[in-house]
């Protein structure tokens, strides 16, 4: 490494109009995280055309400020409200709103920051001193690994709702139908679109998170307020012992560390996404702890574990971005455009061509980690106020929110029948004991596990013997089938494990 | 009214009437303008029209604002297009498959006629590739390889899928054939030596100048400028082509003004440095200007081309 260079490209970092746009983009992502409804592909989507007229440095570090901002933001409103805004937060609102509501919001919401920071800034650390050098690694991961991956992941998260098995099955067999829906992947056929022209695409995953997630969650507490009024979402009391405390937050260190190394392994495979790294987080966290009945019920371990991964995602995707040119999810692959936009070929070549600008970028992203704790930091006191406002004002606003962010998308009057029929579906299966967890992970993963289940037994020609020269691969097709004999072992016990995904 | 005021409304009036009939004929477009692009932000397409839309707001004086209207490969932008009553004040940029492909395998609520095609700017970079340090470095070599051993190939399309089957049942060749869902689904099965070519629409730019990718047969009618020793399939002897075209869009029938400026705007837009810095340096399409005859009888030819293809 040239410490020239570099101290060249920390000194354009350090330029007052950076910190400007770094804070803005931060500050920009945070405030879109908090509301349900809109994500942080859109909040990307829409900042690119603002960038057109910053530095092309400036416009990077702009964009990946504002991702950073809504992945810490999104915690706000998993923990707050129960409604997370995009399907990573999820994992976070398990723990975080029973924690909430057990009359500690602001401590909850001090360890969702502390641990998105954390995992964000070490993340950071490793995308510039191990992984750019080592991401050809990523290519040892071809379709074969990637399938098994995916196969434990959906084995492994569906199985961390507990409850029924038959319920689980039930709800993961609906998203897995579900997500068939579409063009296939390789005739270009439809499949269950029944003629519309807008299903050719699938159900929009965003429509049917916000759904699922967030809007559902606001029919739940109207419901709730009908019948017992005012005990909506949280109650802010000030009570003295609401306050993370240093020896509480060093018990929490080896569950961030464990959430980052998780959340950068998955963001550095490109495709698997940050919904996939904070909820397999969650669940070896509670899988090693000491104490797995409390996870689901306001563990600090559980809001630490998924946010720490969810922010190590948006370094990590960068490593193969980086490193091979290659996006890592969605996210990252609208970056590539806004680097386009200002003339640059993101890929290995960057390194080589002009790794001032490069370094300039890894500058900028520890920047916009700094920035992202003091805003958060003061942020969540008056994030903390949005208790006091009465649900009959809290639940028309984030409705509002959810409609106008899905119009936002440009799905149209279809984005919004979508959404409204998921609101449906959610709120049913809340209702009834129906982990809706289970749900939207098997329609994240499905499509991803279909296109490499085909393109392995498509590549081996069927033939099974492939397999013994991919270790890695047939590492996690061990760890999926003992997986699935644990959940099998655990309804025919009749025990019923932590139940997190129910209300 | 009051009869004394009379005279005046009807002066009012006419001068109205003068004002609206001698307005200067650069009139239109006299609002905003809408772009659709009929992709999510962020892919080829999207960054060729943000810097489109840019270039013809300074040509036109009106601003020109992007709407993002993505599925189904631009389907649904194209049936939304065909019931848009804008008199022209909205346009689609993008590519012309959701024409001449997507309609032979599904039902789709629009028809070629359904459209004006004012103008073509750029031109698609279909490709056949291969990392670099394979047995084969070029088309005739991989033939020769693909006779005797087995060969996986990455789609990206059940065109680019159709000419290959083509040719491997020509050639006597052993492929295996894999989706891949896109661009950059492809690129790490190809670096990764998980197959051993692949179909790319441009992606591979991005590889070929550090020469981890090599391409080894171009499919457009006529050589790519930007890789001029790479013959086309027509040249190495099959009768197959895999077009694309990045076209400006209409509803058929929107007033003649309208038809006039915006085909100036894009005529002015294909000579501009801004966009042709962006569309060939950045996402290697060359640009073109083809005018409205010449883009609509192209698309026709090639939706013939593909149906003939897609037949069997």
């Amino acid at each position: 490494m040239d410490f020239t260079v570099l101290g060249g490209a920390i000194g354009e970092a350090l330029t007052l109009q950076s910190f400007i746009g770094i804070g803005g983009g931060v500050l920009l992502g945070y405030m879109i995280g908090v509301i349900p409804g809109l994500s942080r592909s859109v909040a990307i989507a829409i900042a690119i055309p603002m960038t057109f007229y910053m530095s092309p440095y400036i416009a990077i570090s702009f964009l990946i400020g504002l991702s950073k901002g809504t992945a810490a933001g999104s915690a706000v409103s998993a923990i707050l409200l129960n409604a997370p805004g995009e399907a990573s937060s999820a994992a976070t609102a398990l723990d975080g709103y029973p924690l909430a509501k057990s009359g500690k919001p602001k401590t909850a919401l001090q360890v969702g920051l502390l641990a998105s920071v954390f995992g964000d800034i070490l993340a950071t650390v490793i995308l510039i001193f191990v992984a750019i050098p080592f991401a050809r690694v990523a290519l040892m991961f071809g379709p074969y690994e990637m399938a098994a991956i995916l196969a434990f992941a959906l084995v492994f998260i569906a199985g961390l709702s507990g409850g029924s098995l038959f319920k689980g099955l039930a709800a993961g067999g609906l998203g897995v139908l579900l997500a068939t829906i579409g063009l296939d992947q390789q005739t270009g056929l439809p499949r269950l679109t029944f003629g519309v022209t807008e299903l050719m695409d699938g159900l929009p995953l965003i429509a049917v998170a916000i759904g699922t997630l967030a809007l559902s969650e606001m029919f739940v507490q109207s419901e709730r307020l009908r019948l017992q009024r005012g005990t909506m979402s949280v109650k802010l009391e000030h009570r003295p012992d609401d306050r993370l405390r240093w020896p509480e937050l060093r018990r929490l260190l080896p569950t961030m560390l464990r959430g980052t190394g998780i959340g950068t392994a998955v963001g550095a495979l490109p495709g698997l996404g940050p919904s996939v790294g904070s909820f397999m987080s969650w669940g070896l966290a509670q899988k090693l702890s000491k104490t797995p009945e409390r996870f689901g019920k306001g563990a600090p371990e559980g809001i630490a574990a998924s946010e720490s991964a969810d922010n190590a995602v948006i370094p990590a995707a960068l490593i193969p971005l980086f490193g091979l040119g290659i996006p890592g999810n969605v996210s990252a692959a609208l970056l590539i455009g806004a680097f386009a936009i200002h003339g640059i070929t993101v890929g290995p070549l960057l390194l080589r061509d002009d790794p001032e600008f490069l370094y300039s970028i890894f500058a900028g992203m520890i920047l916009a980690s700094l920035i992202l704790l003091v805003i958060g930091w003061y942020g969540l006191r008056l994030f903390a106020q949005v208790t006091r406002v009465p649900p009959h004002v809290v639940i028309p606003v984030v409705i509002f929110f959810c409609l106008s962010g899905m119009l936002l998308q440009g799905y149209g009057t279809f984005g919004l029948i979508v959404l409204m029929a998921f609101a449906v579906i959610g709120y049913l299966m809340k209702k009834f004991g129906y982990s809706f967890v289970t749900f939207i992970v098997a329609f994240i993963i499905t499509p991803m596990l279909e296109l490499n289940l085909r393109q392995s037994i498509i590549l081996s020609g069927g033939d099974w013997s492939v397999l013994l020269g991919r270790p890695i691969a047939l590492v996690f097709i061990a760890c999926t089938l003992v997986a699935l004999l644990v959940l099998a072992w655990r309804t025919v016990r009749g025990a019923v494990g932590p139940a997190p995904a129910g209300d | 009214m009051k009869p004394i005021l009379k005279p005046f409304a009807a002066a009012l009036s006419i001068a109205a009437l003068v004002a609206a009939s001698s307005a200067p004929a650069d009139d239109w477009p006299n609002r905003p303008l809408t772009m659709v692009i009929g992709f999510a932000a962020g892919g080829s397409t999207d960054i060729q029209g943000r810097v489109l839309a840019n270039v013809m707001e300074d040509y036109l004086g009106q601003p020109v604002n992007v709407v993002n209207q993505p599925g189904a490969g631009s389907a649904v932008a194209y049936t939304r297009l065909a019931n848009n009553r804008d008199q022209g004040r909205t346009f689609l940029y993008g590519g012309i498959t959701a024409l001449t492909f997507t309609p032979i395998i599904t039902r789709v609520g629009y028809e070629i006629d359904d459209f004006e095609f004012l103008a073509t700017l750029a031109v698609g970079q279909n490709s056949i590739v291969a990392a670099s340090g394979q047995p084969f470095s070029t088309f005739e070599e991989l033939v020769e390889y693909g006779r005797d051993n087995r060969l996986t190939y990455a789609q990206q399309t059940a065109l680019d899928e159709a000419i290959m089957r083509r040719i491997a049942a020509a050639e006597g060749m052993n492929v295996a054939i894999i989706p891949t869902g896109g661009g950059g689904g492809m690129a790490p099965l190809v670096l990764g030596g998980e197959v051993d070519f692949a179909y790319s629409g441009g992606t591979h730019a991005q590889y070929t100048d550090g020469g981890e990718m090599i391409v080894m047969a171009f499919m457009g009618p006529e050589r790519s400028p930007f890789y001029p020793e790479v013959p086309t399939l027509i040249e190495l002897g099959y009768d197959l082509v895999m077009e694309d075209y990045r076209v400006i869009a209409v509803p058929a029938g929107i007033p003649d003004r309208a038809r006039e400026r915006l085909v100036a705007a894009a005529e002015q837009a294909s000579r501009s440095e801004r966009f042709r810095r962006v569309t060939e340096d950045n996402t290697n399409f060359p640009v073109v200007f083809y005018d409205q005859e010449e883009t609509e009888a192209a698309i026709r030819r090639i939706r013939a081309a593909n149906e003939a293809v897609l037949g069997d």
